[in-house]
């Protein structure tokens, strides 16, 4: 029983355009959370800075819409938007945690709170009579990439091809940010930074202007993740939407050990679970299913699968000069 | 012989102004981070208010005005009002001092919501299985179930940091995490579901629950109260009594002792020879216990039903949190700032419903704290600030040592991570 519902949904097209979408979905948090936590700045803010980028997504596309600028100029927007809404919170976090030598978990906890409490706040003050924000019409809303009639392959076309804008995006992103971590100078300084400062810094390394810049890009990355959420997927805003995504992404980040590579495999694992708690929705597992990331991850940390390190000098904030 | 470089001074010799001084120094040690913490977001919360102006009706300064006076009233206006504040201080504390042991330890328990909803759900569905028991048997048996539940789900972060290095804080998000899908799991499934309500599990019987407050208190000075009005239960005394029972752990036993010791320094404490595994384990499923037992507290005094994602969207967790970190773990910080957060919280029915502003302002204004309280902004205003309002220069009471995987001892504080310690790998070193 249990293996003809399991093999019934892992046949079926639909699950895995449902993988594929939440993997991309979160596979843009979790590379911010790589890039901050290679830089040596612990991330778990990823969930607010997200939650920032949907609401921003929405509001700005709705009022350039409102003042008349066309469709998809007024989505372009929205998505810049949702990127520096995601940076602006993001650049709080570095200030904090970079400049103010904050523990970077209070920080990030905070930095999560604030973006809970400031979109809904928002929300009630500029939408009428505070009753919460309109669905978005199909024309406001991201688009899926026109493949033209690769989309009409039978099973691969809907997974494959008929994926939102921004699920191409992130797969750049994604092969960008292993080959800039990886394979550049830039990407060498960064991990130095996250293991060594001091020896980074008397290399010539800027230790601070580089982990604000990597805590900034996390911000940026899950700005859009809150994008492609609000915009792609949902067409609506609505109070604490992301639920739990950005932790997911976290869980993400450790299981995939800290790299761009690993993370987007960890995104697919978690996004299967999540594409298969559709199919497997006879077998009344109910939300158990959506434990699934969480498990493995722990299963993860403990050693079983490989332990995971994160970079050494990861959440110790940097003071040069003094001994 | 010894010769003592300074006359001890007795209290005869020093004059009333001195002492005065003294304990204004003290004080102010004590508080001063605090109290301008607090001070700061709620500055900055009036700047919120007078960007937003949500209520256009009046000026936008009398909007910070009404927003603060009706949070005041709203929450200790009135006997009724400050019973709904305890009923939502209660919880808070037993969460609170949850997060603040095992900040003692140097650990970050981020897992309260998590232990919190296996307490709960273990509360309920006891409360729904065993009906026919008596309430002096039902309750203590359902109270003591979930202090076990929130023990096992911390000690399974203790053994793991323990044992196997995995850091707690990532630990405790993905704990919370299957603890709210597992509880959401039993309360969709048919045996604890309501009939009618959707996504609801049954109301637990009276036999179940914790009486009112009001209840003994019509009793025994023989007044009229009515339970409805005032609302808070009897677990407020149980409250005040983890209060007392963390104060004398961390205080007056030799593990509170040992605890701040692998807080403050894992390797001193390991040459010291304090087990540090055990210890860990042992904090956490202490932690753990304070908040199972908030989530039955809260159910079964207040509550009666838990409903689906109710866990996964409240944020008590987060509020433990700042409570913790705001009253500096201390027994008496927890218990005053818990009053300040809980009225906070209380306060938001009045402020919306009076000043039209969103309650959500509340968070933001708790996010602040949060801010106020962990970056250092303090050096650079202790420079500026007149001699009598300094503050301790005591070791905080969060170890620096807690920030990262693994425990990290930087002994020069400049971020080299040669000094690491794994608690694990402790043993291993010689």
């Amino acid at each position: 029983m249990f293996f003809q519902v399991l093999f019934k949904g892992l046949i079926s097209s639909n699950t895995w355009y449902a993988t594929l979408q939440f993997a991309g979905l979160l596979i843009l948090p979790a590379l911010g959370g790589v890039i901050s936590e290679r830089s040596g700045v612990v991330n778990i803010a990823m969930e607010g800075m997200m939650l920032t980028g949907a609401f921003a997504s929405v509001m700005i596309t709705l009022a350039m819409h409102n003042i008349g600028l066309p469709d998809f100029l007024s989505v372009i927007l929205g998505v810049l938007g949702a990127i520096l809404a995601g940076g602006l919170m993001a650049l709080i976090h570095a200030l904090v945690s970079i400049n103010f030598k904050a523990n970077q978990i209070i920080s990030g906890i905070a930095i999560n709170i604030i973006a809970l409490g400031l979109t809904s706040y928002l929300v009630f003050i500029l939408t009428p009579s505070g009753q919460g924000v309109p669905s978005l019409p199909g024309n406001l809303r991201l688009p899926t990439f026109p493949w033209g009639p690769l989309a009409s392959i039978p099973f691969l076309g809907l997974a494959l091809f008929q994926q939102n804008v921004i699920f191409y995006l992130a797969l750049l992103i994604l092969f960008g940010a292993q080959f800039l971590l990886f394979r550049t100078n830039i990407g060498l300084r960064i991990r130095a930074v996250g293991e060594h400062p001091k020896a980074a810094d008397t290399a010539g390394v800027n230790v601070r202007l580089l982990r604000y810049m990597c805590v900034i890009s996390s911000g940026l990355l899950s700005g859009l993740a809150g994008a492609y959420l609000a915009l792609g997927v949902s067409g609506i805003f609505l109070d604490n939407m992301t639920n739990g995504r950005g932790f997911i992404a976290l869980a993400a980040v450790i299981f995939g050990k800290y790299t761009a590579i690993g993370a987007a495999i960890a995104c697919l694992i978690f996004g299967l679970g999540n594409g298969l708690s559709f199919a497997l929705q006879d077998l009344n597992l109910g939300s158990l299913l959506n434990t699934l990331p969480y498990v493995f991850t722990l299963i993860a940390l403990v050693g079983l699968v490989g332990r995971t390190t994160p970079p050494a000098a990861d959440g110790i904030p940097y003071e040069p000069g003094s001994e | 012989m010894a010769v003592p470089l300074k006359q001890p001074e007795t209290k005869e010799q020093r004059s009333a102004a001195s002492l005065l001084a003294q304990w204004t120094r003290k004080v102010g040690a004590a508080l001063g981070g605090p109290i301008l913490a607090v001070l700061f977001a709620l500055i900055a919360g009036a700047i919120v208010i007078l960007i937003t102006w949500p209520d256009k009706t009046v000026d936008p300064f009398r909007n910070i005005y009404n927003a603060y006076t009706t949070l005041f009233t709203g929450s200790f206006g009135s006997p009724t009002k400050i019973s709904n504040t305890l009923v939502v201080v209660t919880p808070l504390i037993f969460t609170s001092l949850s997060v603040a042991i095992a900040f003692r330890a140097g650990l970050f328990n981020i897992g309260a919501a998590g232990q919190l909803a296996v307490g709960a759900m273990t509360a309920d569905v006891i409360g729904l299985t065993y009906t026919s028991w008596p309430s002096w048997l039902l309750v203590p048996t359902m109270l003591l179930a979930s202090i076990l539940a929130g023990a096992v789900w911390g000690g399974i972060v203790g053994f793991l940091k323990a044992w196997r290095g995995a850091h707690e804080v990532v630990t405790t998000i993905m704990l919370n995490w299957i603890a709210f899908y597992v509880t959401d799991y039993l309360i969709s499934s048919p045996r604890f579901t309501a009939p009618l309500g959707v996504g609801e599990t049954n109301a637990l019987p009276d036999n179940a629950t914790l009486p009112p407050m009001v209840n003994y208190i019509n009793q025994f000075f023989g007044t009229q109260l009515n339970p409805f009005l005032y609302r808070v239960d009897i677990s407020i005394l149980f409250a005040l009594i983890a209060i007392v029972i963390y104060w004398f752990i961390t205080s007056r036993t030799t593990f509170g002792y040992e605890i701040r010791v692998i807080g403050q320094n894992p390797k001193a404490a390991h040459y010291a020879g304090i087990p540090i595994k055990r210890n860990t384990f042992l904090v956490m499923a202490i932690a753990g216990a304070f908040s199972g037992l908030a989530g039955a507290v809260s159910l079964m005094g207040q509550e009666i039903t838990l409903s689906l994602t109710g866990f996964s969207q409240s944020t008590t967790g987060f509020d433990a949190i700042a409570v913790a970190l705001l009253g500096r773990t201390t027994a008496i910080g927890v218990l005053i700032s818990s009053l300040f957060f809980g009225g906070l919280r209380s306060g938001t029915t009045d402020m919306q419903a009076i000043a039209h502003i969103d309650p959500n302002l509340v968070l933001i204004i708790e996010a602040l704290v949060l801010f106020f309280i962990a970056a250092e902004f303090l050096p650079v205003l202790r420079r500026a600030m007149p001699g009598w309002v300094q503050w301790s220069r005591k070791p905080t009471l969060v170890p620096t040592a807690s920030v990262t995987p693994g425990t990290d001892v930087t002994e020069n504080g400049n971020g080299d991570a040669q000094n690491r310690v794994e608690i694990s790998d402790l043993d291993k070193e010689e």
